[in-house]
């Protein structure tokens, strides 16, 4: 386990910079006064050979120059046709290849694995290249790094392909040949990388092609090529098998026992959801995963769970379940409805005959799989289902079949693999069965809906225009997929934002990253109190922030105009907003008349009493503060509640302030008062949280309250779009400290398209402490040393600005140095922030990378770097490529040029609508044709 | 455990013991080296420090251990705590380690997989951060089942289980994200774990079916996964691999069928039966437990005594109580016995089922020796060390036998205080436990952000 334990984070809770990284030369130097010196500056075989950790540091790092040089049009046909653009010719030297390949021997690259398949016959025109550029270094016992290609023919197939796809990988990332031994020529390059190509994917082996299509090398296409238009290739996609997304696992779930409107089930007692999306920010859902033992446990569970549903739902129907037992009172739902053929079975005394068998499993299929069986799945399950019955009898016996098709792979896939017509570029179009499917889950998480599924029965989902309306009606349903953001953020009041299409802001929320705010501890005293830690069935207050920069992104989507410009430089948000502003301007309404009403009682000398005396005169007004009646057994209640309106009122209208509309009396009005985290005044009578995480409840700030904006958005001071919003902030932080490093990184990948090499495995990330200097001194001692720079210059001036923000996202001019040592002022209680002594932020950066020189160039603060940043065309395009990504599934290959390109004009053309680019790419060819690495 | 004197030879394994011969042996695995096995019993509602001191400390040791100070004592020159009889006879195993923190568990009342896990958890999936020590100790002492977790689930409070004699989530993860579950009745645990070996009819057909469909499901997924190449290959073949492995899991507990019959728990019917009192579920549970453990289906099991929403019923003497131990932790009593005595009970219930567990291990020979040689018994608290606890303490009895590999035996062990130098985590101790059995993790755990000393890494002086 330990630093490489998958189950445990490298980073998690400490405290240090997440990720550092070095550029490729970097990777040098460092290497250069390792132990491993000499061998692992010339040689990245080395370190691929010896762990694979050190394989992805090299092909990241020299990614880099790969992604920011230029390459000719082939590259760009097909991944293994990029390869082919970094070459060029070269003389023919076949002479002594051959033999050297058979001489020389020995290397421990290979796996111990018995050979599979033919030898690998190496023609002579990339022998020849190998003679010029590689034996040299790579042959005989000293054979740089231990790689050796002179014992090539002695290897077994097995290891012959795995050191080519090593060579394959080597120059895709222009490792090989090093700097110091002169380049390939680009002729030489293609004839070796696209023999490769042919080669391994002959062999059904490169692992390239696997390794590019993982999340982590998005960026690694050439972001120039994709939008310059050079590329005439037709899109596609990969047939393929996509795993369900954990939303669209529920729903088909709901699917199974056909549950619809407002039968649908939020939570099944006994089924888990057995996927797990990854926690990075950025697009997560990708087509890459494949099932596993871990969902298979799971499914095993839930495939007995759903099954038992299932027969008790056959044997319950038509009959009144009053009298049923339930071994287990917590779970007492069963579907109303079942499959007629499964209740004939259930109902039978003796065997079922093969029809009504027949019938049950195409049943099922139907339920789980949304079709019906196969002849040859018939053929399979009839027996099986045939064999249990007599075994355990027609209850049992059906059971087992439910639980055999709910335990199929394809229950956990998304299947698109072009069932339709081949067209002139070999590629297959998507059945019109296979369009409803992909179209539904791009908007949505059901089920193709019917007038969905119709189209296609009807053969009206074909062309393009078939896509655009599909899309478009789906797009202006504002009721049917109405439903929470995300339903986990949520508490008691607090409830999460509903929107009418939650899939389309869940892309927002993947891209900006900023839900990963709830996975933050922070320590409560250090927010001077305000701030909430999730805990149980709570979100805390990340997860009340979260909830509101959805609101923002929902906001702007429903505007939808210059959307991608909006969400960089908006200054409108929202804050503590649990009604409606109509709600709330009401509500505010009665609360200030019935204030003016019974302002002039002796409320606060004689409570009771003045109730007594004014309920009736006032019934109104008291209405307003929720009494009534004048119950006796209510009146301590009522009591209170007048003295605390009134008191409520008298520091807040009295003083010419707007209440906020659910003060903390209310029932869970305590959770909301994080108004301080936008630097807004505190929510008044919302005392502090002391260092337990308890509250100290009802007592009003002596300071400046917060003056309620009932209208909302509003706006805030000192904000400017989500990379200023708290939520984001927080998510991209530390538990004690701001994480410049990840800020800046989030930009660089995110809206600047760019790359960032891992953290070499040499380096250790921790940021040095002091408590004389602010965070980034402290980060600029370390960083700023020649061979952490040039892996750095990509990220700390783009997160340093942020340092404007502290790690709760307050915006602040100064940093607080918090150490007994800088201890300025003790408050005595434990839940104000102490006074330390503070150093001025230095808000300074630089902007790269946008390839618009008008842009580029110093920033003031993060502001200035904002503003930039939404004028940029690459951080426009840059957005496209992950919305790309978020409904393909996928990363954008070379051939989705044309695609992009068109999604880029559509959000142009129509004034920067987000829809817009979500109709282009969701009728583009990328979306509609499938095809085969072998096509 | 490495003593600082000999291990006290055992006498047990006659020939009358043949047959609880431990099934590592039996099953070929080397005999000069049986795998470590690991017990972790949890309890609820705190485990309160001052009730695991030695009433013979007196003096300057009393005063330390009043002022939380650092000390090391000899246990063989104190007496135990009353409640700690029935471990009298094992006193040379033991360890009372005290002053471990736990402030990045969740505490309070619940806190899931924290104790295990050192993290803080929740009710949620997402909470579980990565595996708990306990499976992370599975996975390196590999056995057919990996695993067991059985528990005497809560029933009421903010933890609730739907099915208490059921199988539902228990406190352990199997990874991120990964709740683990556990067997809640001995009834439900003797069908499951047992089912390849039962006499029953129905339970036959029901384990025959559920084999045919697992056989049925690989020769499916098997054959769609041949149709393929590559990527989709993998999607396929790996599924396919799954439930391959899962049948060969079964294929090795039925291959192991003789042995595992001839320690297929003889329960009475009363721990058989669904309304079981919380002492039978104990013994019940404990019974099945250590059949598991003995006939090698695993290595490692965990067992939650109780927690905090665990109605406790069938306690000595308060036998017509349905004791609740929130109220318990609230000061209330019951029948007329006051608080503090019921958690004593309760801890002296729970010291009679570690009894019984220790003592049967110890008559079950094993590679010259006996099976509890090899084996570590942890008690712990499962919320720190009160009722509403906050993490500031996590008390643990250690029971160990002498091939185990710390040196930490038969001493009262207090560790620095809270935020002292020197001071100790959760995560520090399970960094010790997962270093001691080889495996090099720097840290296990989530870092205590308040703490403000060095806390990674193992215990150095535990280590042997």
């Amino acid at each position: 386990m330990g630093g490489q334990n998958e189950n445990m984070p490298a980073t998690h809770d400490r405290i240090q910079t997440n990720p550092v990284a070095h550029p490729p030369n970097l990777i040098e130097q460092t290497a250069q006064v390792s132990v491993q010196a000499a061998a692992f500056a010339r040689s990245p075989f080395y370190r691929m050979q010896n762990k694979r950790n050190h394989q992805s540091l090299n092909l990241t790092s020299a990614s880099a120059v790969f992604s920011q040089g230029g390459h000719s049009n082939e590259w760009a046909v097909t991944w293994c046709q990029s390869f082919a653009s970094l070459a060029g010719n070269c003389g023919m030297k076949n002479i002594l290849v051959l033999a050297l390949f058979q001489l020389l021997s020995g290397s421990d690259l290979v796996a111990q694995t018995p050979a599979v398949g033919p030898p690998v016959s190496i023609p002579s025109n990339v022998k020849s290249v190998m003679l010029d550029h590689c034996i040299d270094c790579h042959r005989g016992e000293s054979a740089e790094a231990g790689v050796r290609f002179d014992d090539f023919a002695d290897l077994q197939s097995n290891e012959q392909v795995e050191l080519l796809n090593r060579v394959q990988d080597q120059l895709f990332f222009e490792l090989m040949p090093p700097a110091d031994a002169g380049p390939l020529s680009e002729s030489a390059h293609l004839t070796v990388t696209k023999w490769l190509r042919d080669e391994l994917r002959h062999r059904d082996a490169s692992k390239l092609d696997e390794k590019l299509r993982h999340p982590a090398y998005g960026n690694y296409v050439n972001h120039q090529k994709l939008f310059d238009g050079s590329i005439a290739a037709a899109p596609f996609t990969q047939s393929r098998r996509w795993l369900v997304s954990p939303q669209i696992f529920h729903e088909r779930v709901n699917a199974i026992f056909k549950l619809e409107g407002r039968s649908r089930q939020t939570k099944f007692y006994g089924v888990t959801n057995p996927i797990v999306l990854p926690d990075h920010s950025g697009i997560r859902y990708f087509d890459t995963t494949a099932v596993d033992g871990g969902h298979l446990l799971v499914m095993l569970n839930n495939a007995d769970w759903i099954s038992e549903k299932q027969i008790l739902g056959a044997t319950q129907f038509g009959k009144k379940g009053g009298n049923l037992e339930f071994t287990n009172q917590k779970d007492r739902w069963y579907p109303s409805t079942a499959p007629e053929p499964f209740v004939t079975i259930v109902e039978k005394t003796n065997a079922p005959s093969d029809e009504q068998l027949i019938a049950a499993i195409h049943a099922q299929f139907d339920c789980v799989l949304q079709r019906n069986a196969t002849q040859t799945e018939i053929d399979r399950h009839l027996p099986e289902l045939q064999t249990n019955i007599e075994l355990a009898g027609n209850r049992e016996g059906l059971r087992q079949m439910l639980v055999s098709v709910l335990l199929k792979s394809e229950f956990l896939y998304r299947l698109e693999f072009g069932a339709g017509p081949t067209d002139e570029h070999d590629r297959r179009r998507l059945s019109p069965r296979e369009a409803s499917y992909a179209i539904a889950y791009a908007i949505t998480d059901r089920p193709p809906d019917d007038r969905l599924t119709l189209a296609a029965q009807e053969g009206r989902l074909l062309s393009a225009a078939d896509y655009r309306r599909e899309v478009n009606r789906l797009l202006d349903d504002q009721k049917s997929f109405y439903g929470a953001v995300d339903p986990h953020v949520s508490s008691g009041h607090i409830r999460p934002h509903q929107v009418t299409h939650p899939k389309i802001v869940r892309f927002f929320r993947e891209f900006f990253g900023y839900p990963n705010s709830i996975k933050l501890f922070k320590d409560v005293v250090r927010s001077g109190g305000f701030y909430d830690n999730a805990g149980r069935d709570y979100t805390g207050t990340a997860g009340s922030v979260t909830n509101e920069a959805d609101r923002v992104v929902d906001h702007i989507l429903i505007r939808d105009a210059n959307v991608f410009e909006e969400l960089l430089t908006t200054d409108e948000f929202f804050v503590l907003h649990p009604r409606s502003n109509e709600e709330g301007q009401q509500l505010v309404d009665s609360w200030q008349s019935a204030y003016e009403g019974l302002k002039g009682t002796d409320w606060k000398g004689n409570t009771e009493q003045a109730l007594l005396e004014n309920f009736e005169h006032h019934k109104e007004h008291f209405a307003a503060l929720r009494i009534t009646d004048l119950k006796e057994d209510r009146r301590r209640v009522h009591i209170r509640e007048f003295k605390r309106y009134m008191n409520y009122f008298e520091n807040t209208f009295a003083k010419g302030k707007t209440p906020f509309t659910f003060p903390w009396f209310f029932h869970g009005g305590q959770k909301f008062r994080h108004s301080e985290i936008y630097n807004l005044p505190p929510v008044p009578g919302a005392g502090p949280l002391d260092y337990r995480g308890q509250w100290s409840r009802g007592g009003y700030e002596t300071t400046n309250t917060w003056d309620y904006p009932i209208v909302q958005p509003f706006k805030v001071p000192h904000r400017k779009g989500i990379l200023t919003h708290p939520a984001w902030l927080l998510a991209h932080s530390q538990n004690t400290e701001t994480d410049p490093v990840r800020r800046g990184r989030w930009i660089r990948e995110k809206l600047l398209a760019g790359l960032v090499p891992d953290v070499p495995i040499t380096v250790d990330a921790v940021i040095p402490e002091d408590h004389h200097r602010t965070l980034r001194e402290r980060l600029d001692s370390v960083t700023s040393k020649q061979e952490c720079w040039k892996c750095h210059q990509r990220m700390n001036p783009l997160g340093l600005p942020f340092e404007s923000f502290d790690d709760f996202g307050r915006f602040r001019t100064a940093e607080s140095l918090e150490h007994p040592e800088n201890l300025i002022e003790q408050t005595g209680r434990k839940t104000n922030l102490n006074v330390y002594v503070t150093k001025p932020v230095n808000s300074l950066g630089h902007l790269s990378g946008t390839d618009d020189p008008l842009l580029d160039g110093d920033v003031a603060d993060a502001f200035d770097l904002i503003e930039r940043l939404a004028k940029s065309e690459r951080v426009r395009q840059s957005i496209i490529r992950h919305a790309f990504r978020y409904f393909m599934g996928r990363n954008e290959m070379p051939t989705d040029s044309q695609t992009l390109i068109n999604a880029d004009q559509a959000y142009l053309d129509s004034g920067g609508s987000f829809r817009a680019v979500m109709v282009s790419l969701l009728s583009s060819d990328s979306f509609i044709f499938r095809k085969t690495l072998e096509d | 455990m490495n003593n600082r004197r000999d291990f006290l030879t055992q006498s047990l394994a006659g020939a009358g013991m043949v047959g609880l011969t431990s099934s590592r042996v039996l099953a070929g695995t080397s005999p000069t080296r049986p795998p470590k096995r690991f017990i972790f019993v949890h309890k609820g509602n705190g485990l309160l420090p001052g009730s695991l001191v030695p009433p013979t400390f007196d003096g300057d040791l009393l005063k330390a251990e009043e002022r939380k100070e650092a000390l090391v004592a000899d246990l063989d020159n104190h007496d135990l705590p009353g409640w700690m009889a029935p471990l009298a006879k094992h006193q040379d195993n033991m360890t009372i380690l005290q002053g471990l923190s736990g402030k990045m568990c969740t505490t309070g009342h619940h806190t899931w997989c924290s104790s295990l896990g050192a993290f803080k958890a929740n009710e949620r999936l997402s909470s579980i951060k990565w595996a708990t020590v306990d499976f992370e100790l599975a996975k390196l002492f590999p056995s057919p089942f990996q695993h067991i977790e059985f528990a005497c689930f809560p029933s009421g409070g903010g933890n609730s289980r739907g099915n208490i004699n059921g199988i539902e989530k228990g406190f352990s993860a199997r990874g991120p994200q990964q709740p683990n579950y556990a067997f809640g009745s001995p009834k439900v645990a003797m069908q499951e774990l047992f089912k390849s070996v039962s006499a029953d009819k129905s339970a036959q057909v029901r384990y025959e079916l559920e084999r045919k469909t697992l056989a049925f499901l690989a020769a499916n997924e098997g054959s769609l996964a041949g149709q393929l190449k590559g990527a989709e290959f993998a999607k396929v073949a790996n599924y396919a691999d799954a439930v391959q492995d899962i049948r060969q899991r079964n294929l090795r507990v039925e291959a192991m069928g003789d042995l595992i019959r001839q320690h297929v728990p003889q329960l009475a019917q009363k721990y058989l039966a669904e309304d079981i009192s919380t002492v039978d579920r104990q013994a019940g549970l404990v019974e099945v437990m250590l059949s598991t453990l003995i006939s090698g289906m695993t290595n490692v099991v965990t067992f939650t005594a109780d927690e905090l929403g665990t109605p406790y019923t069938g306690l000595p003497g308060l036998e017509g109580e349905n004791v609740n131990q929130h109220d318990v932790g609230h000061g209330k009593s019951f029948a007329g016995v006051e608080a503090g005595d019921i958690r004593e009970k309760i801890r002296h219930q729970h010291m009679g089922l570690l009894d019984t567990i220790v003592s049967r291990l110890k008559a079950v020979p094993e590679a010259g020796g006996t099976m509890f040689d090899n084996t570590m018994l942890f008690y712990l608290p499962n919320n720190g060390e009160t009722h509403h606890s906050k993490g500031s303490e996590w008390p643990f009895i250690v029971i160990a036998g002498d091939n185990t590999s710390l040196d930490i035996g038969r001493r009262y062990i207090r560790l620095p205080e809270y935020g002292k130098s020197g001071h100790k985590t959760l995560g520090n101790w399970y960094t010790t436990l997962l270093q001691a059995h080889g495996n090099s993790i720097n840290h296990y755990g989530s870092l205590d952000v308040a703490l403000k000393i060095d806390q990674q890494g193992p215990i150095a002086d535990f280590m042997s």
